[in-house]
Order: C-alpha cells, then structure tokens, then sequence
C-alpha cells in the first residue's frame, strides 16, 4: 500500500475515533455513571445490546488501526533499510490483527457466552 | 577594534575520534562577517581550518554552518547581529562531516536530483528543439517564486528533526523543489515526481516542526510547500494551478 493511502486512513481513524471515544465516554461517565457502567452485569448487558456492542468493536478496529499505523509510521523513521521496513510493515499488521481478534474474542464471549 | 573569541569545532574523520574546540582571537572589523572572522583565523594562525565558501554574498551556499548554535551563512552573518563577543562555528546537523566545517553534500544533492527538479514535457522533440516561448503570467510565477531562490545551502535540512533521524529522508529542500516543479504551469511530470513522493521516506515524513523555514537564509518557506504537496499527492490529482498558461503559446490567442 501506498504511503497515501495509510495516511488516508490515519486521518479517517483518527476522526473515527475522535467520535467514537467521545461517545464511549458519554456512555460509560456521563449518561450512566462510572462506577455501574463497569460492573460486570452492566459489561455484558452493554456488549448484549446490539448498538453498544457494534460500536465498542468499531471503536476497537479503529483505535488499533490508528496505534498501529501510526507505531509502523514512527518505526520506518526510527531505523531505515528495506529489510526492517518491511518487518515494521508486517509487523505492526500483524500486531494489530491479532489485538483486533483477541479483543473481538472477548466482545463474542461476553455476547454468547454463558456468564450472566 | 575590538577583539573577537572565535571557537570553532576541529574534526578530522581519518585521524580524530572526536570532535574538539579550538579558541582563536581575531581582529573585529566594521561590518565583518562570521565568514571574514573565520578566514582571518585560518590566514593568520591555522592554515588547517578546514572550510568551504565561494561567494561571500549568500548566493552560492557554500558557507552553510552553525553559528553559537543555529544554521546560518557565515558570509551572510554579521559579528555585530550576534550581539556576542564570542562566537562559536560547527559544522551543519545531518551531514558527514569531511572536516572541521566542511560538510559532505553529496547525499543531499543526490536527493535533489531524484524529485527530478526540472520542468518535464512529455514531447522530448519539443523539449530538445523548442520552436515557441511558454507564456507563463505574473501570478502562476509567483506562486513558485520563492521555492526558485533556493541555493542549496543545506540549512533546512540540517535543521530538520526528520532529517535528523531518517536518513533516507528526502528532506525539506528536496521537497520543496519537488513542489516548485510539479506547479510550475510549463511542467508534465507531476505524476511521475508523485511516485517518488508517495514513498515511506517521502513527503508524509514531515511532521511540520517548520524549523527549515525559520532557517532559511533566502526567505524560502519550505514547510509551506510540502504541505501543499502533501494534499496534491494526497488527492491523487494533478495540482490546481492559478492558470492554464502552460496550454497557451506565444503569439497563439486564447
């Protein structure tokens, strides 16, 4: 991919997530306060309702997307030569791939698991 | 006459392992340039000091160096301007040192020449056997006139944090260059100099610390212009000009 293209989409993540954290802490301090929002019950009940959950994933895929492109973006300027930059590019993906599906595997257990 | 404590940084790669200060006194004069201080040095008491300069009238970019600390022109700075009567010269940030202040340009010009800073026509005829002038107005040559009065110095680059890190880093004067060509209205190789830009060491690699444009000795803002090349390569475009000059030859009406 394209330099352009990463940058694009740290721009758009960074908005992304911009709103969507904002959101998250409306939701989890303002509208319902901290301290129920955190209780477990509250957790699953917040991850069960389709609209929450959906957008605590988004959140998710986003600021990963955002932390990881932007620690491949300060790893290529740290050291230089094809063959780190290339280990920085996958690196940084697969990082960031496998903490999306770690964190999506936590959001699919609290929504079909059996706690309660 | 006053009298002047000059310190300058002694380096020679092949035989020093470490760079060391030497303290000379000079004779100041009205009107004397770091430049004029250093040369009275090296005429008077150390033929060794090693230094570059051609002009000594800021044109050529020879002298490039840090002067108590910041990137100046030694022959475009004045003792008196430093408000000091010790001064102390460096060789330029970012750059090999071949020794005392001379610095290794070689890598720096290599960059120029790979943004292709020149203006590109896709008819090679045209450009090896031109026939007719490019009609060009006064206010499309405004918008890249200062990026023209670049010299080559090396202060922005060896200002640049980037630089300073990324070695394979086009860097500010490249980049500028680049910006000045892709607008000029006569050039054709926006794409191909985009390809080049659009690379993990390319334009997205400033962060806008903006020091290359408070450095500049001839007033050129190369920050300014790789931000606005940052959105033409970002929008994939070829660059919004102030006119369609460069579809018009002279003599031909519109």
């Amino acid at each position: 991919m394209r330099e352009t293209r990463l940058m694009q989409l740290q721009y758009a993540t960074a908005l992304l997530a911009l709103v969507l954290v904002g959101l998250h802490l409306l939701m989890q301090g303002v509208l319902v306060p901290y301290g129920v929002a955190v209780s477990f019950q509250q957790l699953l009940l917040t991850y069960r309702n389709w609209v929450d959950g959906s957008l605590l994933e988004i959140l998710l895929i986003v600021v990963l997307a955002h932390g990881f492109n932007g620690a491949r973006t300060i790893l290529v300027e740290w050291k230089q030569g094809k063959r780190w930059t290339s280990l920085a590019n996958w690196g940084c993906l697969a990082l960031a791939l496998i903490s999306i599906a770690y964190g999506t595997r936590t959001v699919i257990l609290a929504v079909f698991g059996s706690a309660s | 006459m006053a009298e002047l404590r000059l310190r300058i940084q002694r380096f020679n790669p092949t035989t020093d392992s470490k760079p060391r200060f030497e303290e000379f006194t000079v004779q100041q004069k009205e009107g004397m340039t770091v430049l004029d201080a250093i040369l009275q040095a090296r005429d008077y008491v150390d033929h060794s000091i090693g230094v570059r300069f051609s002009c000594r009238m800021a044109s050529c970019g020879s002298c490039g160096m840090k002067i108590n600390g910041h990137p100046k022109l030694a022959c475009y700075t004045q003792i008196r301007e430093l408000g000091t009567d010790t001064v102390t010269v460096q060789p330029m940030d970012n750059f090999p040192i071949i020794r005392d202040l001379a610095t290794d340009l070689a890598g720096f010009f290599e960059k120029h020449r790979e943004v292709i800073p020149h203006i590109v026509r896709s008819d090679e005829q045209e450009m090896d056997n031109p026939a007719r002038e490019f009609v060009m107005s006064p206010e499309e040559l405004e918008s890249i006139l200062q990026f023209t009065y670049c010299i080559k110095c090396g202060l922005c680059t060896s200002s640049c944090p980037t630089s300073a890190t990324d070695s394979l880093y086009l860097g500010p004067q490249a980049l500028a260059q680049a910006y000045r060509y892709t607008m000029d209205v006569r050039d054709e190789g926006g794409q191909e100099r985009m390809k080049i830009l659009d690379e993990a060491h390319g334009v997205f690699n400033c962060h806008y610390a903006g020091t290359c444009s408070a450095v500049c000795p001839k007033g050129v803002d190369p920050a300014l212009g790789i931000q606005l090349l940052k959105r033409h390569v970002m929008s994939a475009k070829p660059p919004r000009r102030k006119g369609e000059g460069a579809k018009l030859w002279v003599g031909e009406k519109k």
